[in-house]
């Protein structure tokens, strides 16, 4: 079995995965290849320097650095006030708690399609619309973030904290020495999805955005597909380059993410 | 020596609420004012130029009788069943399909999954030409005896175009969730079904469907949820057309808000959606709290 079911295994696979070497494939071709009536999969002749041309044809390393921006902010937003509001859910009891979990987790009843509209009236009324606080601040932080942390947080003997406490520590110190490092696989599994879902991050900025310098690298990529005079190719480079950073940061905490996917449930 | 009269509960409250309370001033702020801004919204007409004119129930009764709008629930809705369906029957067999002793399903797994870390727009961009009438789609189906087919500019294959495209993009994710299920499965069951003389089909009708129900389900709900709040796959590829096929609740909701600039009644339309994400979250929150029983 461990042989024989390998091939239709991996025909399967590859399937799957065509549509992302196409992606790669036609990243290095030249601008005719891309509407031809056969796919060239290797080309015959490469132009590496769809690249560089892309690169320059808009001012995508301005789209990339803002998207940059976002994304370690919003990153840093979930984890701090995640893990915060987690903790302060999981191991407090307090008059409304239970209310106060219900009221976090009801918002996820509240995706920014749903209040797109109201949420872009408020940001025009604060003066944020065309700045990185306006494009970050309402994205900032995810229920499911405190849902993940606090179902984690759960977990934690009390025992550690209460004899911390004994000894006299302080809550934040609690927090910082005792939780903190036990809560390794919960941080990396929020950090990565917080930031793939920002990188991602595609209506907000579009309505919150009309500045070119603040846009963000779906709203510039999008943009140029749109003009008739950017090479298919071209789009393909910026895309793989889009890539490049989310795989990365998959990568980095990937051995993290297979123990805090399977604790709690699911995000979109 | 106040510090030490102060009940030890008391303080342990506070701290607990000094946790939580930046999350929660955020959610006020960012979540419920502007969904309570939206209810009210709804009620006027705004334009963002001129001051907010109250109009009472006028929205509503104007989108429901508007064929453009309920041209846009009948696709959101739609999209809502069809979508989810096939992303959980493809899921649970690219999860049996890795959940096989087989050599290097790791590494098949985590190159699936790759089609959930590829970012969204470069997805979309791909998918657009792969549906291309020269594109790759029709490139494969060719062979297969399919004459070409227009997927993009034929009303009857837009929206199968995208949901083959929301398939593509989750149904590896959901693939994750599915194979936790799988395996924990403890094999003994099998073997005791085996020695009870069970085929292979009867095994999954019989004892592997029914103890990863309570997952399916919660898959099937889950990914409505994302279905309902779709917007960048019917944007992208095919612009909300032909005529109006893709055009979902939300990419409406853009649209009358953003390009009409009619706030009030973009307003309206958001919360037929919210209500439509309402039922959908408090189904899952019910199941979820059932799983929380075990």
């Amino acid at each position: 079995m461990e042989w024989v079911g390998m091939l239709p295994l991996a025909a399967l696979t590859f399937l799957i995965v065509l549509p992302i070497i196409w992606m790669i494939s036609t990243s290095f071709q030249a601008s005719e290849k891309a509407y031809q009536l056969t796919t060239e999969w290797i080309p015959s002749v490469w132009h590496p320097e769809n690249y560089p041309n892309a690169l320059t044809r808009w001012p995508f390393p301005r789209y990339f650095l803002n998207s940059a921006i976002i994304s370690v902010s919003v990153m840093l937003g979930n984890l701090i006030f995640c893990t915060l509001a987690g903790y302060g859910l999981a191991k407090y009891r307090f008059p409304g708690d239970k209310i106060l979990l219900l009221l976090i987790l009801s918002t996820l009843m509240l995706p920014m399609e749903v209040t797109l509209v109201p949420t872009f009236l408020l940001i025009h009324k604060l003066g944020w619309l065309n700045s990185y606080k306006g494009i970050a601040g309402p994205i900032l932080i995810d229920a499911f973030g405190v849902f993940l942390m606090r179902q984690f947080i759960m977990r934690i003997p009390s025992e550690y904290i209460e004899a911390a406490r004994i000894d006299g520590a302080g809550e934040f110190g609690i927090l910082w020495r005792i939780i903190l490092p036990q809560c390794k696989p919960a941080l990396a599994t929020l950090a990565i999805f917080a930031f793939r879902d920002s990188w991602d991050q595609f209506i907000w900025p579009l309505v919150a955005v009309s500045a070119d310098e603040y846009r963000t690298f779906p709203l510039g990529l999008v943009r140029f597909s749109e003009d008739f005079a950017n090479p298919p190719n071209e789009q393909m480079a910026i895309a793989v380059l889009a890539t490049i950073p989310v795989v990365l940061v998959f990568w980095i905490l990937q051995r993290s993410l297979r123990t805090g996917f399977t604790l709690t449930g699911l995000k979109g | 020596m106040i510090k030490w009269q102060i009940n030890y509960r008391l303080r342990l409250m506070l701290w607990g609420i000094l946790f939580i309370s930046p999350t929660i001033c955020f959610f006020i702020i960012f979540k419920y004012g502007p969904m309570l801004w939206a209810m009210w919204l709804s009620f006027t007409a705004y334009d963002m130029v001129s001051t907010p004119k109250f109009i009472g129930l006028y929205n509503y009764s104007s989108i429901f009788q508007d064929p453009t709008f309920i041209q846009s629930l009948e696709n959101t809705l739609l999209y809502i069943v069809v979508a989810p369906a096939a992303i959980t029957v493809v899921s649970l067999g690219l999860a049996m399909a890795i959940n096989t002793k087989v050599r290097g399903a790791r590494i098949f797994m985590s190159s699936m999954f790759l089609t959930n870390i590829l970012p969204i727009l470069a997805c979309c961009l791909i998918w657009r030409f792969l549906f291309h009438p020269h594109g790759l789609v029709n490139q494969l189906l060719n062979p297969l005896g399919f004459g070409r087919i227009d997927w993009l500019t034929n009303q009857y294959t837009a929206m199968p175009a995208i949901i083959i495209v929301t398939v593509w993009r989750f149904a590896p994710y959901f693939m994750l969730v599915f194979l936790a299920g799988l395996l924990a499965i403890p094999n003994e069951i099998y073997e005791a079904a085996a020695i009870d003389g069970s085929t292979g089909t009867s095994r999954f009708w019989y004892i592997t469907l029914p103890l990863i129900a309570p997952i399916m389900f919660f898959i099937i709900v889950v990914s409505s949820l994302l279905c309902a709040r779709i917007f960048l796959f019917p944007y992208i590829i095919t612009g909300g057309g032909p005529g109006g096929a893709t055009r979902v609740l939300s990419l409406l909701i853009y649209e009358t808000g953003f390009f009409y600039m009619k706030m009030g009644r973009a307003a309206a339309v958001s919360v037929v959606l919210f209500v439509i994400v309402m039922v959908l979250t408090i189904i899952q929150m019910r199941a979820f709290a059932k799983t929380e029983e075990h």
